[in-house]
């Protein structure tokens, strides 16, 4: 008899939410679509929702079934300022975990942060 | 009986994106509120931001698991745009974001509520 999975309360060491895998997820996506990119203030809120988008699929496809998923893409524009994010979860530090990347050029600065929450 | 009273403490019912809009921005006014944007403090306030926000939302609302993020940046003239991807259950889970400036900076604000069960 197949043993259903419904009462896992930890995930199995294997189906951990692991943060290295998924900051070379983030990687490689913003890489390829923010490489030689200038920053327009058109285009940009479109960028960001459709990074946010192909973020969040390839990391659900990368088989982190009983994990439900956050992502949060930032995109600002290269002027000197000073910026600074943070933050903080209240989450099971077990089972929960997050990954994060930065990507910047001349004209603008990339964050994007996916936070992985088991769902018991 | 204790046990139940336990239970009933959560009567706030299930998070509402209105009323962590109110809490949290209530949270930035105190700490960054009248002040100018200063390269040396902005770390002390992204964390007093957050730190502020989840004890008053855990407060409210015990049963989810919440991530919270702050953005503190410059008025300088640069734009900035945040985009959020979630995978959920959209009949449990919320979020809410909250945009706050003054004359020197901006502060975003963005509150994940994730229920657990």
């Amino acid at each position: 008899m197949e043993a259903s999975d419904s009462y896992l309360i930890r995930p199995h060491h294997q189906h951990k939410f692991k943060p290295a895998i998924v900051k070379e997820c983030i990687r490689e996506i913003v890489r390829e679509r923010l490489s030689g990119v200038q920053y327009d203030p058109d285009q940009v809120p479109e960028l960001s929702r459709s990074l946010a988008d192909c973020i969040k699929d390839k990391v659900k496809n990368a088989g982190f079934d009983r994990y439900k998923l956050v992502v949060q893409v930032v995109i600002g524009e290269q002027r000197g300022q000073g910026v600074k994010m943070s933050s903080r979860c209240f989450w099971d530090a077990d089972t929960d975990n997050y990954a994060e990347d930065i990507f910047m050029n001349e004209s603008l600065f990339c964050l994007a942060a996916v936070f992985g929450s088991y769902y018991y | 009986m204790t046990g139940m009273e336990e239970y009933h403490n959560s009567s706030e019912g299930s998070f509402s994106s209105e009323e962590a809009d109110v809490i949290v921005k209530e949270c930035v006014d105190n700490v960054v509120g009248g002040e100018d944007y200063s390269q040396s403090q902005v770390n002390k306030w992204t964390s007093s931001i957050v730190e502020r926000c989840l004890t008053q939302l855990v407060k409210h609302w015990k049963q989810n698991k919440y991530i919270v993020t702050c953005a503190v940046m410059q008025k300088t003239g640069g734009g900035l745009h945040t985009a959020n991807s979630c995978y959920w259950d959209t009949t449990m889970d919320g979020s809410c974001t909250v945009r706050w400036e003054n004359r020197t900076m901006y502060c975003v604000v963005s509150v994940f509520a994730v229920a657990v069960a």
